[in-house]
C-alpha cells in the first residue's frame, strides 16, 4: 500500500512538471506544421489606386499583388494571453489604418502572425521562421522580455530589423544594430516613478512592492536610483511572485512600517488585487503604479479601490494627438473593448516600422535602420511624441502619469524633462 | 491586532483550500484517481458563476446553478473518461485526467468562451455585513465566503457520516470489489461521489472568483497542484484531513509572509510542507498507514 502510494506520488511530481512543461507546446506544434498565413491581414483590392487595367499593368497594380511583409508574434494562448491578444489587435488595427491610406511606396502591408505564447524557445522558433519562410522584411515583438530576448538574435544575425513593442528589458536593444524599442525603458519609468513621489507628490517614506521578474526588478531598480538623488527614505521593501492574489499580510506590513506613499510594480491583475485589499485593510496612502497596470481591466476588477491611484505609463488617454484619438477610438469600435498600453504600444512600433520603409523608401534593412536612426519629433503614434532613438536604439519621448477618476485614466502629470527621461 | 488579523485573513485562505481540496478528496477516497481535472471543473464553475450572475444578479442563484452545472460536468467527466480507465494502471487516469485539464484550459481561452481577460465577479458580500473587532475585522466578502464554506462543509459530513449513502461511500473506499460484491451500486454511489465533489469544485471556483474578483481560463493552474498538497498533508482521501491541513498552510502562508516576507514564493512554502510530510508522515496527518 505505502509503496503503491509513494509510486503514485512521484509519477504525480513528474507530471505535474510534464504539464507545466508541455502545456504550451501542445498549442504550438500543430502551428509548426500549418502554412505560414496563420493570420494576416489581407491587402484590400478595393483600396488599390483607380485603373489597374491588364493592357497597362502600373506599378502600383503590381505592387497590390505583393504586399510588405512585417512579421509579428505575441502570446495569444497562456498566461500572457490578454496583453497578447491587445498587441495582435492593436497591430492589426495598424495595418488596417495604414492600408486604407494606400500602404506604403504604394504597396499594401501584410502582417504575419505567430503566438509564442511568451515563451523563449517558441519565439526563437518564430523568428527563423519568419526569417526563412515568409521572407518579411521587419518585425515586430509584441511579446513579453523573456521570448523577445530569444529572438532578438536570429534577426540580428539575419538582419533583419526588430522593434521591441513594450518588452522592456534592458539586453533586448543591446543585442545589436537592428533592434529598436518602443516602450520606454524600465530604467527610465522607475526614475519618473520616484520623481513623480519626491517632487510632484512631495512625499517621502516610501514602501517598495516589487514583482519578482525582469519587469519589477528593473523599475524598482530605476526607482532607487532616483530615489536616492531626491533622499526618500525606504521604509519597506518586499518582493512578491507573479500571479500572487493574497497582498493581506503584506499590507499589514506596511501599515506599520509608517510609509506614506506605496510603490508597487506588478500588472492589472496583481496590482487590481492589491489596491482592493489595501482598501479593504484600511490602508490609506497613496499607491503608485507603472504601466503594468495600464489596462481597463485594471479599473474594471478593483472598482473603487482603483480611484486615486497614479500610474506612470506611456499612453496618455487625455492626449490631444490625433493619432492618438484614432488609435483609442477604432480600437473601441472594432474591437468592442477599450485600448490598453500594451496594445497602443504594438500599435506604434507598427506605426514607426510603417514610416521608416516609408522614408527609407525601400525595404532594404540597412536603409530601414538608418530611418529609424533619423526619426524625429514623430506624432503619428498613439503614444508620441517621440522625440528620438539614441545611439543605443532607445527611444527619447515623454513619460505621462495617469491618475484613476470618475472610472477612467485621466492626466496627471507630464514627465518631459529630458534629463530625466534620456535613458 | 495585527496577529488577530493575519489569523483571520488565513482562516479565509483556509476556507477556500478546503473547498478545492475536499472534493478531490472525496473523489480520491473512492476511485484512488489522483484527478487533475477537478481544476478544470473549478474554473468551469468559476465561468458559470460569472455569466449566470451578470444574467440574474443575485449570488445565491448563480452559485447553486454554478454548483449543479460543475456537479453535471464532473460526472461526465467520470462516465466519459475514468469510467473506462478503472481497471487499468493507475498513471493511466492521471495521465487522461492532465490531458483533459490542458484541453479545457485552452478551450476555455478561446475567445467565444471565456477569452484571454480576466473577468470580474463584482459580488459585494451578498447583503452579508462587515465584522468590525477591536482585534480583527471581516470584510463581507470574507464573511460570505466563511459563511458557505461552514454550510458545505456540514453538509457534506452529514451528507458522508448520517445516510446510507454516505456509508456506501465509506464502504467503496475502503474496498471497492467487496463493496459491489455485498450489493452496493457502485456506478451510482461513484457518480454521486463526482456530483458532489465537483460541486464542492465549482463553489470554490465561484468564492475565489469574488474574492479575487477575477475570473479567468487559467485560473485552475493553483488549484491544480495547491490541492494535491493538501489532500497529501491531510492524508489522501481524509476530509478531516483536508480541513486541518487547509487550516494549517494557510496560517504558515500567512505567518511567513507577513513576519519575514515573500522569501520564497508563497506557493513554494507548501512544496515544502509537503516534503517534510512525505519524509516523517508519509500517510498524511490523518491519513491510515
Amino acid at each position: 500500500m505505502y509503496k503503491k502510494f509513494l509510486g503514485s506520488l512521484i509519477a504525480l511530481v513528474i507530471l505535474s512538471m510534464v504539464v507545466v512543461a508541455c502545456a504550451p507546446s501542445t498549442t504550438a506544434t500543430p502551428e509548426m506544421t500549418q502554412p505560414p498565413v496563420a493570420e494576416t491581414v489581407a491587402p484590400q483590392q478595393t483600396e488599390a489606386p483607380t485603373a489597374p487595367t491588364t493592357e497597362q499593368p502600373t506599378e502600383a497594380s503590381q505592387a497590390t499583388q505583393e504586399p510588405i511583409k512585417i512579421g509579428f508574434f505575441s502570446p495569444t494562448t497562456d498566461f500572457a494571453a490578454a496583453d497578447g491578444t491587445s498587441a495582435l489587435q492593436s497591430a492589426q488595427l495598424a495595418v488596417k489604418i495604414l492600408n486604407e491610406k494606400g500602404g506604403i511606396l504604394g504597396r499594401q502591408i501584410e502582417l504575419v502572425f505567430y503566438d509564442d505564447a511568451a515563451k523563449p524557445d517558441q519565439a526563437s522558433a518564430i523568428a527563423r521562421k519568419l526569417i526563412e519562410q515568409d521572407k518579411v522584411v521587419a518585425a515586430v515583438s509584441g511579446s513579453y522580455s523573456g521570448a523577445t530576448r530569444a529572438a532578438a538574435p536570429i534577426f540580428q544575425e539575419a538582419g533583419i530589423p526588430m522593434l521591441s513593442a513594450y518588452a522592456i528589458h534592458p539586453e533586448i536593444t543591446k543585442t545589436g544594430n537592428m533592434i529598436f524599442r518602443i516602450g520606454t525603458l524600465a530604467d527610465v519609468e522607475g526614475r519618473v516613478g520616484a520623481e513623480l513621489i519626491g517632487k510632484v507628490l512631495n512625499l517621502k517614506k516610501v514602501a517598495i512592492l516589487t514583482v519578482d521578474n525582469d519587469f519589477g526588478i528593473s523599475l524598482t531598480d530605476g526607482f532607487k536610483k532616483r530615489a536616492a538623488d531626491l533622499g526618500l527614505e525606504i521604509v519597506l521593501e518586499e518582493k512578491y511572485p507573479l500571479g500572487e492574489t493574497e497582498f493581506r499580510p503584506i499590507i499589514s506590513k506596511i501599515k506599520s512600517s509608517g510609509a506614506e506613499v506605496v510603490y508597487a510594480t506588478g500588472y492589472y491583475n496583481e496590482a487590481a488585487n492589491l489596491v482592493s485589499q489595501a482598501k479593504d485593510e484600511g490602508l490609506n496612502i497613496p499607491i503608485i503604479g507603472q504601466e503594468g497596470y495600464d489596462s481597463p481591466k485594471f479599473i474594471e476588477l478593483a472598482g473603487d479601490a482603483a480611484e486615486g491611484v497614479i500610474i506612470t505609463t506611456d499612453l496618455n488617454r487625455d492626449s490631444d494627438n490625433p493619432m492618438t484619438k484614432t488609435f483609442l477610438e477604432q480600437y473601441k469600435a472594432t474591437y468592442g473593448e477599450d485600448a490598453d498600453m500594451v496594445g497602443a504600444s504594438a500599435f506604434d512600433a507598427v506605426m514607426v516600422l510603417a514610416y521608416a520603409i516609408q522614408t527609407a523608401g525601400s525595404t532594404d534593412a540597412n536603409a530601414i535602420v538608418q530611418a529609424l536612426a533619423n526619426l524625429k519629433d514623430f506624432k503619428d503614434v498613439a503614444t508620441g511624441p517621440f522625440l528620438q532613438y539614441t545611439a543605443d536604439r532607445e527611444l527619447i519621448r515623454p513619460v505621462s502619469s495617469q491618475i484613476v477618476k470618475d472610472g477612467a485614466f485621466h492626466l496627471y502629470h507630464e514627465f518631459d524633462d529630458i534629463n530625466l527621461i534620456t535613458p | 491586532m495585527d496577529f488577530a488579523q493575519n489569523l483571520s485573513n488565513a482562516i479565509i485562505l483556509a476556507c477556500i483550500y478546503i473547498l478545492m481540496a475536499a472534493g478531490l478528496t472525496m473523489v480520491y477516497g473512492v476511485l484512488k484517481v489522483l484527478h487533475i481535472a477537478h481544476a478544470s471543473v473549478y474554473t468551469i464553475g468559476a465561468f458559470a458563476g460569472v455569466v449566470i450572475y451578470t444574467w440574474v444578479g443575485n449570488f445565491w442563484i448563480s452559485i447553486l446553478i454554478a454548483m449543479v452545472i460543475s456537479g453535471v460536468i464532473g460526472v461526465l467527466i467520470y462516465r466519459f473518461s475514468y469510467f473506462y480507465l478503472l481497471d487499468a494502471p493507475r498513471t493511466v487516469p492521471l495521465i487522461a485526467s492532465i490531458g483533459l485539464f490542458v484541453m479545457v484550459t485552452d478551450l476555455l481561452q478561446k475567445p467565444f468562451l471565456m477569452g484571454p481577460y480576466q473577468r470580474a465577479f463584482p459580488v459585494k458580500g451578498a447583503g452579508l455585513p462587515r465584522i468590525e473587532t477591536p482585534w480583527f475585522s471581516m470584510t463581507s466578502k470574507q464573511v460570505l465566503i466563511l459563511l458557505v464554506t461552514i454550510m458545505l462543509i456540514t453538509l457534506v459530513y452529514l451528507l458522508l457520516t448520517k445516510t446510507r449513502t454516505g456509508l456506501s461511500w465509506q464502504a467503496a473506499s475502503l474496498d471497492r470489489e467487496m463493496a459491489a460484491a455485498v450489493g452496493i451500486n457502485l456506478n451510482r454511489v461513484i457518480a454521486l461521489n463526482f456530483f458532489i465533489g465537483s460541486a464542492l469544485a465549482g463553489a470554490a471556483g465561484v468564492l475565489v472568483g469574488i474574492y479575487n474578483n477575477s475570473v479567468f481560463a487559467t485560473m485552475g493552474d493553483l488549484p491544480s497542484y495547491k490541492a494535491f498538497i493538501i489532500i497529501v498533508l491531510g492524508g489522501m482521501g481524509s476530509l478531516p484531513g483536508v480541513i486541518l491541513a487547509s487550516l494549517l498552510l494557510a496560517i504558515v502562508e500567512n505567518f511567513l509572509v507577513a513576519s519575514i516576507g515573500y522569501v520564497l514564493p508563497r506557493d513554494s512554502i507548501a512544496f515544502l510542507v509537503l516534503i517534510f510530510m512525505l519524509m516523517f508522515r508519509p500517510h498524511g496527518l490523518l491519513g491510515r498507514e
